[in-house]
């Protein structure tokens, strides 16, 4: 799962690993087939489709004119006391923020979940400056615990089975074992619940940002996000630029949206709306609130012809629907975002260079599109990729020949009917040589319908 | 009524009698076929791996072959996705091809569109069906076509016959064209998952609409040694008559 | 009471998130209910900003100051959502909305006046220049990461009350 900046992500091998892996294999299809059930109960009896259209819109709006958005919100969030960064890359993000947990003394860090900060890889720099970073979300800590990555963007521990988390907390916590989804939650409420009291910052994340008032939005569930948002004297919000919506008259639409295609909900347990920093003779609030926007390539892609990506709201519905990532789960993917939306991204984003073994991992089935509930042309956009794959040379060499073949043979009906009878008289050879494709298909007949027709 | 038949490069090359199904079909509503002897592959294959040249010559060809003012049938849903839907896609900066990609997409008809949507063969039904069947609703079908209830109607009007729904019907079955060549092993195992579905319903017979998705699920029928029939859609209405 | 509808569609939903609401017919009511939720509880934090956090009997003998040392607050909240049986905390009036979070029990009490209908008219009537923190609260703390199975009270409180003036 190590993977160095700038090599290639080998999608292929790691799948079939996944394959291979029955306890993975049985984990996810238990999570997707749940999430897929909850999601279509959710909206059933709302205007849904009328809903994404309205949101579709909006979020179009949004990526249309995003350094727009961030003017404005930078203007409205430093009005009521935040500092907010502009930052370009990932490095930048990771020295700003290093600097300026250091600059205040901070030494113990709380996290909530923040899918941004693992496209920095934010923690690993931070524990590299001597800083003890803890995650609070109850899936993301048991990810840190493990040693991993997230395999899901809401549900970063998706991919182990309770009897592994057991054994995991037996392990690192010493506790006694159980596999008791209760006692384990309640084994991390009381070790984190110190953690809270006692950290001298907190880092979080945001689902969105609001232009016209300056405020960070945060769809939590457990708690933590609220502890770690108003508990430490210093809150840094990590997000990226795309995330805006431009005004707070807009957040009910998301709000219908969100929980609904992330996890079923109606609404999350807890909206938190964060404006600026504590004001004085207040009881609520950080003291310091810094607000960290990271661009890392998004305002290139929104200039470009993938722009409608950036529509996304990060909900994972996509990756739950998607066959492919039911299958293997989000670690095969070996990057930030997993999924459809992650193929995409990620491939934008790291570079076609490295990502693109990526591009064979959708059957084209389109259910992420039917899911997204913002209209992202998610399927349009797969197919779209391809085709650079191939424009810019990262095809395989014998594809593409098959390729140039076959657009001479599908010109002329009786070269075409030549490769039929050849793939006939040569179909054991190819058996032989690529038997988990040929061998699964019939053989041709010796009859064409072409030739049975009259 | 005149129809050009695309066969399908499936049909053509593997399963010929489904073919002959919908040839006896059509003629059985008194539709004279026309099929033209030029055609080869209406692209798909390519147009899915990101080939939009070869994809692109592939359409040339069929919407010269395709010519006139006929309804064009064809057997799949991809490949009827494939004209319909992207034929205009990969002709949008050529002002004039585009048009005659336009009015190729218009012509054409997935065959149980056609069958429901033309000839109503759902009202007058079909006298001599036998046990129970299921569908597999394949993706480009279901989703890019939107054809979802046609299927079921006509099988619904099968006398005799018992239609029994599988669960997640329409969820894919792993073939996904280059797909299956690529990641067998992910394909195998979704394959394997709709076989699951598929014995849920202790069903005789399992149809669809696209030759790609019953093949690999023929495939994972005989790596489970599962008792049900694979069938296209027009074979299960054509026995019925 | 032009209201009620809100009421009755308030209580059906925030019953669905797990929350507890009770009607309560005015204050005399609210303290015998509020006399019953608390007898099995050893801290009580109540702020004593409103009116009707002034109106309500707490024990003084469990009373604490500190929320962080309560098992259970009982405060106002500003707003009732009936679209999805949200209460409503915010940071004005000197509130700290961690005091809703920290201890295992939260009771909110709001007035049936403030019950909105829809999200839509809640946010409306926000204005532009918003407390430092808002918080919409529906149910209980919960999480499903584990086996995506349905766990009760992770770091925020297990149980939500909401007495309906």
């Amino acid at each position: 799962m190590k993977r160095g900046a700038g090599q290639l992500i080998n999608f292929r091998d790691n799948a079939r690993r996944a394959i291979e892996n029955p306890t993975l294999r049985r984990a996810m299809r238990h999570a997707t087939e749940s999430f897929r059930q909850k999601r279509s109960d959710a909206i059933v009896g709302i205007p849904f489709e009328e809903w994404r259209e309205q949101a579709s819109e909006l979020r179009r709006t949004v990526i249309g004119d995003i350094k727009g958005y961030v003017d404005e919100f930078a203007v409205n969030a430093t009005k009521r006391g935040a500092i907010v960064h502009r930052v370009k890359t990932a490095g930048d993000a990771r020295d700003l923020i290093g600097a300026i947990l250091k600059d205040n003394g901070a030494k113990n860090i709380v996290k909530s979940k923040s899918m941004v900060t693992e496209e920095i890889h934010l923690n690993k720099h931070l524990e590299n400056l001597g800083l003890r970073v803890i995650e609070t979300d109850l899936g993301e800590y048991i990810i840190q615990i493990a040693g991993e990555t997230p395999s899901h963007i809401i549900v970063p521990a998706i991919h182990k089975s309770r009897e592994q988390i057991g054994r995991l907390f037996c392990e690192k916590l010493s506790c006694d074992f159980s596999d008791d989804p209760t006692v384990l939650t309640n084994t991390a409420r009381k070790i984190l619940r110190q953690e809270f009291l006692t950290a001298d910052a907190a880092i979080s994340g945001a689902n969105c940002y609001i232009a016209d008032t300056g405020s960070i939005v945060l769809f939590t569930n457990e708690g933590n996000g609220r502890m770690v948002t108003t508990l430490p004297p210093l809150h840094i919000v990590v997000t990226s630029i795309e995330k805006a919506l431009p005004s707070i008259e807009n957040l009910p639409l998301l709000m219908r949206l969100l929980p609904r295609s992330a996890t079923g909900q109606t609404l999350t347990s807890y909206l938190s709306i964060i404006t600026g920093a504590r004001m004085p003779g207040a009881a609520t609030g950080a003291k310091q609130l810094h607000i960290v926007l990271l661009d890392n390539g998004r305002s290139e892609i929104a200039k470009g012809p993938y722009r409608e990506i950036l529509k996304c709201i990060k909900c994972g519905a996509c990756m739950n629907v998607c066959p492919v990532y039911g299958m293997i789960g989000g670690h095969a993917y070996d990057s930030t975002y997993p999924g459809p939306m992650g193929v995409i991204l990620s491939t934008l984003l790291n570079g076609i260079e490295n990502a693109h073994p990526l591009l064979d991992a959708t059957t084209l089935c389109g259910a992420c599109t039917e899911a997204c509930p913002v209209k992202v042309p998610l399927l349009k956009l797969l197919y779209e990729l391809r085709e650079m794959r191939v424009d810019k040379g990262y095809n395989q060499t014998v594809e593409s020949l098959g390729m140039a073949g076959f657009g001479i043979a599908a010109k002329h009906a009786h070269i075409f009917q030549a490769g039929q009878t050849s793939a006939r008289a040569l179909w054991s050879l190819a058996g032989y040589l690529s038997p988990l494709t040929v061998n699964r298909l019939p053989k041709p007949t010796n009859r064409t319908f072409r030739r049975r027709f009259s | 009524m005149r129809v050009q038949l695309f066969a399908t490069c499936l049909v053509d090359t593997f399963f010929p009698e489904t073919g002959e199904a919908v040839v006896k079909l059509l003629r059985h509503y008194g539709v004279d076929i026309g099929y033209p002897k030029e055609q080869t592959c209406c692209g798909k294959p390519p147009n899915s791996a990101g080939y939009r040249k070869e994809a692109r010559k592939a359409a040339e060809h069929f919407i010269s072959v395709f010519d006139g003012t006929d309804p064009i049938v064809i057997p799949s849903g991809s490949c009827a996705s494939m004209v319909k839907n992207h034929y205009p896609d990969l002709f949008k900066d050529d002002p004039k091809m585009f048009r005659k990609a336009e009015a190729v997409a218009r012509r054409t008809f997935e065959f149980s569109q056609f069958l429901v949507h033309v000839l109503k063969a759902h009202e007058s039904g079909f006298p001599n069906g036998r046990g129970k069947i299921t569908y597999h609703a394949s993706c480009q079908l279901t989703r890019e076509l939107g054809v979802r209830t046609e299927p079921i109607e006509l099988l619904n009007s099968i006398n005799g016959a018992q239609f029994v729904p599988m669960k997640n019907a329409d969820r894919c079955c792993g073939f996904g064209g280059v797909f299956m060549g690529k990641m067998p092993e992910i394909s195998m195992a979704l394959a394997d998952d709709k076989v699951d579905s598929i014995l849920e319903t202790k069903t005789d017979i399992v149809t669809g609409c696209d030759h790609g998705c019953l093949m690999n699920i023929m495939d994972a029928t005989k790596r489970r040694g599962a008792g049900f029939e694979v069938k296209h859609l027009a074979v299960v209405l054509a026995e019925a008559l | 009471m032009k209201n009620e509808e809100a009421v009755r569609i308030f209580m059906e939903n925030s019953a669905k998130v797990a929350a507890r609401p009770i009607r309560v017919n005015g204050i005399t009511h609210m303290n015998e209910v509020l006399g019953e939720i608390l007898a099995n509880e050893s801290a009580i934090y109540c702020p004593g900003i409103s009116e009707l956090e002034k109106s309500a009997t707490i024990d003084t003998e469990r009373r604490v100051d500190a929320y962080r040392d309560a098992t259970v607050a009982v405060e106002e909240s500003v707003a009732g959502i009936a679209e999805t049986g949200s209460v409503v905390v915010t940071s004005a009036n000197g509130r700290a909305v961690q005091a809703s979070l920290l201890p295992a029990h939260h009771i909110a009490i709001l007035s049936a006046d403030n019950i909105f209908m829809s999200l839509d008219e809640f946010f409306a009537g926000l204005g532009k220049t918003l407390p430092t923190n808002i918080t919409l609260i529906t149910g209980p703390s919960r999480t499903a990461d584990i086996e995506l199975t349905l766990t009760i009270g992770v770091h925020g409180p297990e149980k939500v009350s909401i007495l309906v003036v």
